[in-house]
């Protein structure tokens, strides 16, 4: 248990912390820290298991796990300096690390120089119980997530994939269903969300079927509604009390939103283990997120703002460097990833130059398909070869 | 095109379920649009989900996405993961509640919207395919005490066993060191695949026991699983096979023939 509270919180957690110093002040909160760490995490992860799984004919994942293990070591360890670093510098106080966290106080309602909209701000009573009922509906679902079993066919591929990945060392290369051997399955196997449970599920010990099945929905459930809070926290910006009622509204959507089981919903919390549940419900959420986060940035994003930009101009790469890392992580949840959110990076893309009329944005959309072209281009030529 | 519509229409109604997410879904999406003052939220939760929709339905669209993706045909519908459907309706309710002045009428209002959403919906742990899991692994028990009593021990050689058809899901996610003479791909009926043991032990409605046998020979099983109420041509042991053990309802054989020859 312990194992998988380093490998699933802890270390993603540092990795957040080494690199929040590229979040703007107002956005390096604790959650947006760990939502950066994992995302760094991923991409991190594709970065080394794909070439493993290409390269490497025996053992590919006893290999893949010692340089990801090296790398998420370093990084941690780079983040705990960081932290220590930042904490000795300006004080041992959680605000050191992560300044968003601030809540608007006297000084800065009075401040003119100050914009507390944008700091957070204390609840009343009425919606710190909102904040209750939602906790209480989150836990109810991650606890569901391991009481009740969803059955789905995929995970006959899927699931074993990752199992085999564990128990046999290999990387995609032995056919899930018989067991017999066979070439690499192209279509599914660079999206290696597999090969990241099965890691998982070395480190901690633990068999990766209870990994994938009992484990990982704990987290994606927390880490989706946590960017549905980070989405909230800038459409709501005005008016926070708002907040906890959005977020019992949306789990209300997924609790009740098995109206058919195509819907994203049904994905969520039938399917959450799978690299399609992710996309779906973490991916493109991610992206709407990080464009909503760019248009406020812009100015008039709410109708009493005043013109001034939220984020200094030393911040206006970060959200394109997310964007990159979310790409990254679409690829590891599954090739459709690649394509569909491409495709919402673009239509995006075209409503955030026609607010800000700035051509720079084409350029941080361009760059930050980089990953997914190599992908497509990794993809086609394994297909073609 | 018309026809390619009606398909696309289809697919959308399909996603939807009973109607009413997608009724919620273009209410709050005009909602938003008539009442919103910035404009940025106008365009990226009102405007952009309707146009995304509407390009859904679009014969185009489904056309370009079919040629890119060779199961396009099945997985259309994956483009309405796109649209911002929870987003938008959870924005557009939390607009008209607070929109309310008094404290008593927002709650009220909120009780109102979490009771449609439940009444309209479908609880998900209800679900058909769902049920209270047996264990951690989330597979059938059953399962679990078959593989433990045929797994190979540490060092040993896999081995191959033929299961019945409701099992072949879950054997090998929980042990990969089982190997099986057909799995998933011949459950899945429109795939469709021949397969010479599933032809003899899953299609007809009284198992060939000798047939049985000699497919499995063919294909080097071990262990032959049978559910007890299985109906059988004849006795697998005269066949030269030994009944192992019975769990969970289910006869374990061994075949020493194909065991010997390892």
């Amino acid at each position: 248990m312990h194992l998988l509270v380093l490998w699933l919180l802890i270390i993603p957690f540092l990795i957040g912390i080494l690199f929040n110093f590229i979040l703007p002040v107002v956005r390096r909160t604790v959650g947006i820290t760990f939502i950066l760490g994992y995302l760094v995490y991923f991409g991190c992860f594709e970065v080394v298991a794909i070439p493993c799984m290409l390269k490497i004919t025996y053992n590919a994942f006893s290999y893949c796990t010692k340089y990801y293990t090296i790398i998420s070591l370093v990084l941690a360890a780079a983040g705990l300096i960081r932290g220590l670093w930042v904490l000795k510098r300006d004080g041992f106080n959680v605000l050191s690390l992560f300044p968003g966290e601030t809540h608007a106080g006297a000084h800065e309602l009075l401040s003119p120089r100050s914009d507390p909209k944008m700091l957070k701000m204390n609840y009343s009573l009425e919606s710190n119980i909102y904040w209750g009922i939602f906790f209480v509906l989150l836990m109810f679902q991650m606890v569901m997530s391991v009481v009740m079993s969803s059955f789905d066919g995929d995970d006959a591929y899927f699931v074993v994939e990752s199992l085999l990945a564990q128990q046999a060392d290999v990387m995609n290369t032995i056919l899930p269903y018989t067991g017999t051997s066979t070439s690499l399955d192209i279509r599914h196997a660079l999206a290696v969300i597999t090969m990241w449970i099965a890691f998982i599920a070395r480190q901690s010990g633990i068999h990766a079927t209870i990994v994938s099945h009992s484990v990982i929905p704990c987290l994606v459930i927390a880490l989706v509604y946590l960017v549905y809070v980070e989405i909230a926290r800038i459409l709501f910006r005005r008016r926070q009390e708002i907040i906890p009622v959005f977020m019992i509204i949306i789990s209300f959507l997924m609790i009740f939103g098995n109206v058919s089981i195509y819907t994203n919903a049904t994905f969520f919390l039938t399917r959450t283990w799978q690299g399609k549940a992710i996309a779906c419900n973490q991916v493109f959420p991610l992206i709407f997120w990080v464009f909503l986060w760019m248009l406020e940035d812009t100015g008039h994003f709410h109708s009493t703002n005043p013109a001034k930009t939220v984020s200094d101009d030393h911040y206006m790469i970060t959200p394109w460097v997310m964007l990159t890392l979310i790409n990254m992580l679409a690829g590891v949840c599954t090739s459709l990833g690649i394509f569909f959110g491409g495709g919402i990076i673009a239509l995006l893309t075209l409503i955030l130059l026609f607010f800000s009329r700035r051509w720079t944005v084409l350029v941080g959309a361009v760059l930050c398909e980089i990953p997914s072209v190599i992908y497509l281009l990794l993809y086609l030529s394994i297909w073609g070869g | 095109m018309y026809g390619i519509f009606r398909e696309c229409y289809v697919s959308l109604k399909l996603y939807m379920g009973n109607g009413a997410l997608l009724v919620m879904f273009l209410a709050a999406a005009i909602y938003i649009l008539a009442t919103e003052k910035s404009i940025k939220k106008k365009v990226v939760l009102g405007i952009m989900p309707l146009v995304m929709v509407v390009g859904f339905l679009c014969p185009i669209i489904k056309k370009a996405y079919v040629k890119v993706f060779s199961d396009g045909t099945d997985t259309y519908y994956r483009l309405l993961w796109l649209v911002p459907i929870y987003l938008v309706i959870g924005f557009g309710a939390c607009k008209a509640i607070f929109s309310l002045k008094k404290s008593m009428h927002q709650r009220v209002a909120l009780v109102v919207t979490l009771a449609v959403i439940a009444i309209t919906g479908t609880f998900v742990y209800t679900g058909q395919y769902m049920s209270k899991a047996e264990n951690l692994y989330h597979i059938p028990q059953s399962v679990v005490d078959v593989v433990d009593v045929i797994a190979p021990k540490e060092g040993e050689p896999r081995v191959r066993a033929a299961f019945p058809d409701e099992m072949v899901h879950f054997v090998r996610q929980y042990n990969t060191n089982i190997l099986m003479p057909y799995g998933r791909e011949m459950v899945v009926t429109q795939w469709d695949y021949y397969n010479s043991v599933y032809e003899v032990m899953v299609k007809p409605e009284v198992i060939d026991a000798e047939a049985l046998v000699a497919a499995t020979r063919e294909t080097k099983c071990s262990y032959i699983i049978l559910n007890e109420e299985r109906a059988i041509d004849g006795d697998l042991t005269e066949q030269g096979l030994e009944l192992v053990d019975t769990v969970d309802g289910y006869l374990i054989y061994a075949d020493p023939e194909v065991i010997g020859q390892k």
